[in-house]
């Protein structure tokens, strides 16, 4: 067959489908505004977090100098937040019971009263509950170096070991950047999986495709144009994700653009294919519809969509890892935020490269056209 | 007898049968349908009309028999078949959203080639409603367009399901004119209906369809005949006018859309 002919169907219909797309309000909302709606919820939730910090209430029983200059300073760190509302020991307690609070921290009353040395003293106390003891854990520790380096200052004595901390170079991930790999993967799912589930129905039910099946137009002809316009939709809507993310939330994009723009498109033509063997398959909304439910749904909990999956029991972990949405959100998050490589990404990429030959056999397999 | 010189005809069905669930929809049906002529299919709901027409169409499968489109074997060589008929189907089935010239040139492209849109259009007097969406058009509008979408490809038969249900009186006889400028054209008309009327002004030749079976073939003018022969009689009150006359006359011809 003539190559230029058989491709200008492709071209034609893919052209046309992406310029429908952007005069179709309703897909615009949920192509690029419910993504976005997502990004900001989540963005909300887990974008200013820095480093861990406890919420702790601070309950000084002492009218010492020492211990109001001590309460002073622990405002400052930036490794805990003081409650100021709950300054006794009752509320604080109802408080931690509902998990408000991670900890106590009680100065008693005889903290930091000069007796018979010649400088303060005192034992400040950590309360916590069954479900807070890490928090305490860290919290006793923190304590613990500042109440060394105080008494470094009022006891000069020599301290052969110690210990320092400094801070590594390498960039680390911030939950904000696990979290919006797995924001796009959801708005993949949205566009490859829902678009197609929701289009193909309505165009049997209109008699679009009866028409066409009298036309020459083949299937994968049909299919092809489908997926590119849907590719270049994807990608508009994924570049727009991005420059929110990294302007509003300051998403830090350490990979190579190309490489990730590429990667994201395999994706979507992937997960695309799952939404047109559901689409192609159903005769209406009412078959389309529960079946795409049951095959959505575990992608959306396990593949990491909207918590990470070092999360989950082990095994769990195993079982997702062979879900079509999990490298593709594992990609996408090594590839933008951990600066790798497609070269790197082997496993993922022969995982994809798997479902998309399984799910586009099926979709040609089970495609009616009315 | 005179060796009459008689074309062969375009479509041949021989003993066309299909069941859904062993309810039969067409059962056993042969027919010609000769080159240049616009043939009817009438008949009840029900009697196997659309059944018959998309097995010409390639779109359903032949349970057993035949069918031959201009020498090629619908069976066989359904894609060979596709580039020369053109389907309009009962409902106009376009998608929304998307310009008249769009559409032409997509279903066009289906076919592999690149049509002028606007001179497509002007042919059946759209060419204003070039930029419009399919969905803005009136029902008389969307047929008109629905016949020159599918003819898009030039081709040698044109199907039509039921292609004047639903439209004013206006509208009806505007598509009588363009489906006879068609034929004129020399395309081969295949159209079903339950429209007596239209059937007998239009068809060059009708078959009556009844319980998948063909129980009549033959020119309009020659089925009322035999009927006559028959002994038939209607109550005789000639009338030389009726209410649709009245209607056209009141309301002129003048498409309204």
């Amino acid at each position: 067959m003539d190559l230029q002919k058989a491709f200008l169907p492709v071209f034609t219909f893919a052209r046309i489908g992406i310029r429908r797309a952007f005069r179709d309000k309703t897909a615009i909302f949920f192509v690029f505004l419910f993504p976005l709606i997502f990004l900001f919820v989540f963005g909300g939730i887990f974008g200013k977090n820095n480093g861990v910090s406890f919420k702790v209430a601070l309950i000084n029983q002492s009218n010492s100098a020492f211990s109001k200059q001590f309460v002073d300073q622990l405002g400052k760190d930036k490794s805990f937040k003081i409650d100021s509302k709950s300054n006794t020991l009752d509320s604080a307690k109802e408080k931690m019971s509902r998990s408000q609070l991670d900890a106590a921290i009680v100065l008693p009353a005889d903290f930091g009263v000069v007796k018979n040395h010649q400088y303060p003293s005192g034992q400040a106390k950590i309360l916590y509950t069954q479900n807070s003891q890490s928090a305490a854990q860290t919290l006793q520790s923190v304590l613990d170096a500042t109440f060394t380096g105080i008494n470094h200052q009022l006891v000069h004595a020599d301290t052969p070991f110690t210990v320092t901390g400094e801070q590594l170079n390498t960039k680390s991930l911030t939950q904000f950047d696990y979290t919006f790999a797995g924001l796009i993967g959801f708005s993949i799912i949205g566009l490859g999986i829902f678009g197609p589930v929701n289009v193909f129905p309505e165009l049997k039910k209109a008699g679009v495709l009866r028409r066409l099946h009298t036309t020459p137009l083949r299937v994968w002809q049909y299919f092809v144009a489908n997926v590119l316009s849907q590719a270049v939709i994807g990608l508009c809507s994924m570049v727009l994700m991005f420059v929110v993310a990294m302007t509003v939330f300051h998403l830090k994009l350490n990979g190579n653009i190309a490489e990730l723009a590429l990667y994201i498109t395999f994706g979507i033509a992937m997960i695309f294919g799952i939404g047109m063997a559901i689409g192609g398959w159903a005769k209406d909304q009412n078959q389309a519809a529960p079946l795409a439910n049951i095959v959505v749904f575990p992608m959306l909990f396990l593949s990491g969509t909207f918590f990470p999956r070092f999360l989950m029991p082990q095994w769990l972990q195993q079982v997702s890892n062979y879900l079509p949405l999990t490298p593709v959100i594992d990609g996408i998050r090594l590839l933008a935020t951990e600066g790798k490589h497609l070269t790197q990404l082997g496993p993922q990429l022969g995982m994809m490269l798997g479902w998309t030959i399984v799910v586009y056999l099926i979709a040609f397999r089970s495609f009616r056209w009315e | 007898m005179v060796a009459k010189k008689v074309a062969k005809p375009i479509v041949e069905v021989r003993d066309l049968t299909k069941a859904y669930d062993k309810k039969v929809a067409v059962d056993g049906i042969s027919f010609d349908i000769k080159k240049g002529e616009i043939f009817g299919i009438l008949g009840p709901n029900g009697a196997g009309k659309t059944t018959t027409l998309e097995m010409i169409e390639t779109i359903r499968s032949i349970d057993s028999g035949s069918i031959t489109v201009d020498g090629l074997d619908v069976a066989k060589q359904a894609q060979a078949v596709k580039y020369i008929i053109g389907v309009q189907p009962q409902s106009p089935a376009f998608m929304d959203k998307v310009k008249l010239t769009e559409q032409l040139q997509q279903l066009a492209s289906a076919y592999g080639a690149k049509v002028d849109g606007h001179k497509l259009l002007e042919e059946v007097g759209l060419s204003e409603k070039a930029s419009s969406y399919v969905e803005n058009l009136s029902g008389g509008q969307k047929q008109r367009f629905s016949i020159a979408a599918s003819l898009v490809h030039k081709p040698k038969i044109f199907f039509m399901d039921e292609p004047t249900t639903g439209l004013d009186p206006q509208a009806r006889r505007n598509l009588w004119d363009l489906i006879k400028e068609t034929r004129d054209k020399g395309v081969t008309v295949l159209l079903t209906t339950h429209y007596m009327e239209e059937a007998e002004l239009l068809c060059d030749r009708v078959a009556i369809m009844d319980n998948g079976k063909i129980i009549a073939l033959d020119t309009p003018k020659n089925l009322v005949q035999q009927l006559l022969k028959k002994g038939f009689k209607k109550a005789q009150h000639v009338e030389q006018a009726n209410l649709e006359d009245v209607f056209i006359d009141l309301t002129g011809k003048e498409l309204r859309d």
